[in-house]
């Protein structure tokens, strides 16, 4: 059942780098599922593999978050030949807000609030930061804001998705041995730190 | 699993959501692009119901029309025009090439030389559009003009012959017009029977706009906001060439790119002359020549080519409708 | 498997509507605002600079052949300097009607003039 290797700490290190591997190949997937999907706006998208950035930051903490969406991030560009582009700036700085704002978030208030509420903070990070970087590289003008509010309605609703997704994901999770200290059981009542 | 109402609600309304998109795309799309070249803004509009298609028409015209200014503008050194000008008797040139001359020599002939496609030297040695023009000296001039008229080109087939081994063949003054009458069968060929061809003020109307006949402005030639009149046109060719494009003044004269081949001068008859008529290189090469001759022999001429209507605004400002002008003005 | 709303907590409910209430006072406040005549700018085929025509502006744009100037003042939308040969772009004069347009074709910079109230324009396109 248990490993006979060293101490429990070597082995929850070893767990967490192989579980961290797990999420970001969860999340290129679940990325690259998404681009198949066609959606009237470029760009705009449910942002699935936002769920195991979640899942990283309940099960371990703001550090693993960062792991998993960064590297989503490079990786799913790589394999989708989108490395450098436009939409990969405007993708970079979309997540680099979002994780900011969920790891914030969850620091200040988890105690209120499920993943569903911070990953609708999230989304709407990620929405200013995707408008921020296509302000600043594409349309050198303000007249880009304009689709900011419609991008944020969008978002709010798919981050309650990823949100409630995450939830479910990760109350079966919390059930597994391999992540009982996680403590994570949601119910409508506080969420546990 | 508890799939209680609000979820339901919700998907109900996206898929009505969705529904309802889906029914709109069946209006009419406008497509509007422009793109520079011939030395000018050209603008197609273009109206349908697929979006991708009226790309793909855009597309295709803006190319015909580049590929056929390559052949036929004096500023490229392989296009036919300069092949034309640099060989000493003429030579064969390609059929859109032939196409284009021949209509031009009709109206060359018509107008008596007031149309002239010969003008190359002339117009290559006052070279209205550079920094600093200068006025050429007489000399010059009747050297620039040795040989040219109605008479010193003929075409056989694909052949052009040339009376003067030194002449210059321009056709800047009937080119731009069949090449927007070449785009404008591109977006037929598409499908597309609604929509427009501007270049540069030259343009056809194809159809009408998604909520009205179109509706044309004709630019007052000395007001630069002013609106000389409005006409209504519906598969229809309007050219306007006016003294107000391209100019310098000098002692109290305007120098302009239209040369009068009597004077070897700029042409002082008109102010501008428009001409509604079924193709846009016809109203190319007529609006040319009605401002070269002026008012009188301007609708003397235009009389001959029926279903071809003009204004003249005149050197003094004075406005010459011709008879059935009336017939597309809103407001004279 | 639990719906959403039944694992939100107040929290969740809280900055999910006060997200949503951002967004709509967003978009109510730019539908609301009257959408004056604007000046658009493209190099190539990019759009690469949008102002309202009503506000002044002063700004160089970039090109193949290095950047041209633009004034948008009370007269409209004018080129002031241009590194083309010819500086035809200038000559042009201003453009303040909807459907104007002003280009350097050297420096491939094209100015146009839209507006939203097209209906009231006397005319769909000029010809000169």
């Amino acid at each position: 059942m248990t490993c006979s290797a060293a101490d429990a700490e070597k082995l929850a290190r070893a767990r967490r780098q192989v579980f961290l591997a797990l999420f970001i190949a969860l999340a290129v997937s679940l990325h690259i599922l998404e681009s198949l999907l066609p959606s009237p706006i470029p760009w705009l998208r449910l942002g699935l593999a936002n769920i195991m950035t979640l899942s990283a930051l309940y099960l371990y903490d703001g550090r693993a978050a960062w792991t998993v969406s960064l590297a989503r991030v490079g990786i799913g560009a790589l394999l989708l030949g989108r490395l450098f582009s436009p939409g990969f700036w405007l993708a970079l700085t979309g997540t680099i807000i979002a994780t900011s704002v969920m790891i914030i978030v969850h620091r200040i208030c988890g105690r209120h609030l499920s993943p569903v509420g911070v990953s609708a903070a999230g989304a709407a990070g990620h929405a200013l930061g995707q408008v921020l970087a296509a302000r600043l590289l594409i349309i050198q003008h303000e007249a880009i804001w304009q689709i900011a509010p419609l991008f944020l309605f969008f978002t709010v609703f798919s981050g309650v998705l990823t949100g409630w997704l995450a939830t479910v994901l990760l109350q079966r999770l919390g059930q597994h041995p391999a992540f009982q200290t996680a403590g994570v059981v949601f119910d409508g009542q506080a969420g546990k730190d | 699993m508890p799939w209680n109402r609000p979820l339901i609600i919700g998907i109900i309304l996206l898929l009505l959501t969705l529904g309802w998109l889906r029914t709109n795309s069946g209006e009419t799309e406008q497509v509007r692009r422009s793109q520079l070249m011939m030395g000018t803004i050209v603008e197609i509009v273009a109206t349908g119901q697929d979006p991708d298609q009226l790309e793909a028409a855009i597309d295709e015209a803006f190319a015909e029309m580049a590929r056929l200014d390559r052949l036929l503008s004096r500023h490229y050194q392989d296009s036919d025009v300069s092949r034309l000008s640099q060989s000493r008797k003429g030579g064969k040139v390609a059929p859109e090439t032939a196409e284009v001359i021949a209509l031009g020599l009709d109206v060359a002939r018509h107008s008596k030389g007031a149309f002239d496609m010969t003008l190359g030297r002339l117009k290559a040695l006052w070279d209205i559009s550079q920094e600093n023009p200068v006025i050429p000296k007489q000399e010059a001039i009747a050297e620039a003009m040795e040989g040219i008229g109605p008479r010193a080109l003929s075409l056989e087939g694909l052949n052009l012959f040339k009376q003067s081994p030194q002449l210059m063949v321009d056709l800047g003054g009937i080119a731009k017009g069949y090449i927007v009458d070449r785009a404008i069968i591109v977006l037929k060929k598409h499908g597309i029977n609604n929509g427009a061809v501007n270049a540069g003020g030259d343009m056809y109307l194809l159809g009408q706009h998604p909520e009205h006949p179109w509706r044309i402005g004709i630019q007052h030639p000395r007001e630069q906001d002013g609106i000389l009149a409005t006409v209504q046109v519906r598969d229809k060719a309007v050219v306007t060439s006016g003294d107000y494009e391209r100019f310098f003044e000098q002692d109290g004269h305007r120098y302009h790119h239209i040369f009068d081949p009597e004077t070897g001068s700029s042409a002082r008859g008109c102010q501008s002359a428009t001409v509604i008529t079924k193709s846009v290189a016809l109203g190319d090469a007529l609006a040319t020549a009605l401002f070269v001759l002026g008012p009188q022999k301007g609708l003397e001429l235009l009389a001959e080519y029926p279903g071809s209507e003009g204004l003249i605004v005149a050197a003094d400002g004075t406005l010459h409708p011709s008879t059935g002008w009336a017939s597309y003005a809103d407001s004279p | 498997m639990k719906t959403p709303w039944q694992v939100m907590t107040k929290g969740d409910w809280l900055i999910v509507l006060m997200l949503l209430g951002i967004a709509v006072a967003g978009i109510a406040w730019l539908a609301a605002a009257p959408k004056g005549t604007r000046v658009v700018v493209t190099s190539g085929n990019q759009t690469c600079f949008v102002a309202e025509l009503d506000q002044s502006h002063s700004v160089d744009l970039d090109g193949p052949l290095g950047k041209t100037h633009l004034v948008i003042d009370e007269t409209g939308a004018h080129v002031t300097s241009s590194p083309c040969p010819r500086k035809v772009c200038i000559s042009m004069g201003p453009a303040k009607h909807s459907g104007d347009l002003l280009a350097c074709v050297p420096n491939r910079i094209m100015v146009r003039i839209e507006s939203p109230a097209d209906e009231n324009a006397p005319y769909d396109l000029l010809s000169r």
